[in-house]
């Protein structure tokens, strides 16, 4: 009986890891020229092989890891590297936040493992599964989010290391424009979360700074954009009563629908 | 100094993304703060993607022969109606290959 039992859960398991892994394929294809990227442009700013591939296996977070490496080729120092991961990494406090109920309670090394993992990608097919609703009111499967987090993590890995041979064997790899597919990646993340005016005007604000900053040459262009942007959405929402944030962003999950905040 | 850098970043990514996971660490949020958190997806990651786009080389592009910028605005179009991200993705970065190749 109690083999039967544990049989049962142990199958459970793996077809939930296996629904999982299943889940983040199409994000993991889609990821796939940016890792390439990630991979040969570490290399060509001068990291070792062992390095580049360590960017992608201990931080495991590609956009910042792109940012960084930029910064590190014009020769910015570590503080102001630190500084804009810092930035680029704060969305993740909100995903972290809105999963906070499911994955709080769990043993540490659930807490560790599934912090680590806790990607763009991972929180959207976690929600996923919630079909819409608000998390709290399903069953938060943990070997589903491992599955689809471990998943994530080896595309990554591997695209890394795709990238990291044909680096050392094709010269100009960074002028085949694979950092369009930043771009393209980027484009479909925001545009469906731009459901209010002030989100609108957020992302008009930092794009226009973004832009003059790049054509001036601005080094703390990311910083400037981005948190301009933050403070004009957020001006903006004040300004017309439009009440709180609410988004496809982790945001939704977590700030009350209440109008209360004025 | 680059294993410096690459340990430091993962110390502050893994932080935040671990931190608020911890059943120890009270909420202290305000609402003011998760307000201005919510916009922090979209803003940053326009941040990082307009440069791309609009500064190719250095030098404000904004023409059609900028294949950066038709294929964004192809991109933003089918993000808009379709709003699937893998479709997206592919489909302008065809697009994108196609017309940047030499």
């Amino acid at each position: 009986m109690s083999t039967a039992e544990s049989i049962t859960r142990s199958t459970n398991k793996t077809k939930s890891f296996f629904a999982g892994a299943l889940a983040v394929m199409p994000l993991t294809i889609a990821v796939i020229p940016w890792g390439i990227l990630a991979g040969s442009f570490a290399l060509e700013i001068g990291l070792t092989a062992i390095e580049s591939q360590a960017m992608s296996a201990i931080i495991f977070a590609g956009s910042a890891q792109l940012v960084a490496l930029g910064m590190i080729k014009t020769g910015i120092g570590i503080g102001s590297i630190l500084i804009t991961t810092l930035l680029i990494t704060s969305r993740h406090l909100l995903y972290a936040m809105a999963m906070r109920s499911h994955i709080s309670p769990l043993p540490l090394k659930w807490r560790l493992g599934l912090g680590f993992l806790l990607t763009d990608e991972l929180f959207a097919i976690s929600n996923q599964t919630h079909g819409g609703q608000t998390s709290a009111q399903h069953q938060f499967d943990r070997w589903y989010a491992l599955g689809g987090g471990l998943t994530f993590y080896i595309g990554w890995n591997i695209a890394t290391l795709l990238g990291i041979v044909a680096g050392q064997s094709i010269d100009n790899l960074g002028e085949l424009g694979l950092d369009f597919a930043i771009a393209a990646t980027f484009i479909a993340i925001v545009v469906p979360t731009v459901k209010k005016p002030s989100i609108l005007v957020s992302v008009l604000v930092s794009l226009t700074l973004a832009v003059v900053c790049a054509v001036f040459a601005i080094q703390a262009g990311l910083l400037i954009a981005a948190i301009s942007g933050m403070a004009a959405g957020m001006a903006y929402a004040k300004f017309t009563n439009e009440g709180i944030a609410t988004t496809d962003t982790p945001g939704a999950d977590i700030t009350p629908t209440k109008e209360d905040n004025l | 100094m680059t294993w410096l850098i690459i340990l430091s970043m993962a110390a502050v990514v893994f932080v935040s993304r671990h931190l608020l996971l911890e059943p120890k660490i009270p909420l202290r949020l305000s609402k003011n703060t998760l307000t201005f958190l919510s916009y922090s997806a979209p803003a940053v990651l326009t941040a990082i993607l307009a440069p791309i786009v609009f500064v190719p080389e250095g030098k404000l592009a904004i023409s059609m022969h900028n294949p950066y910028l038709t294929c964004a605005l192809v991109a933003t179009v089918l993000a808009y109606i379709t709003r699937n991200t893998l479709l997206t993705t592919v489909l302008s970065m065809g697009l994108f290959f196609f017309l940047y190749s030499p």
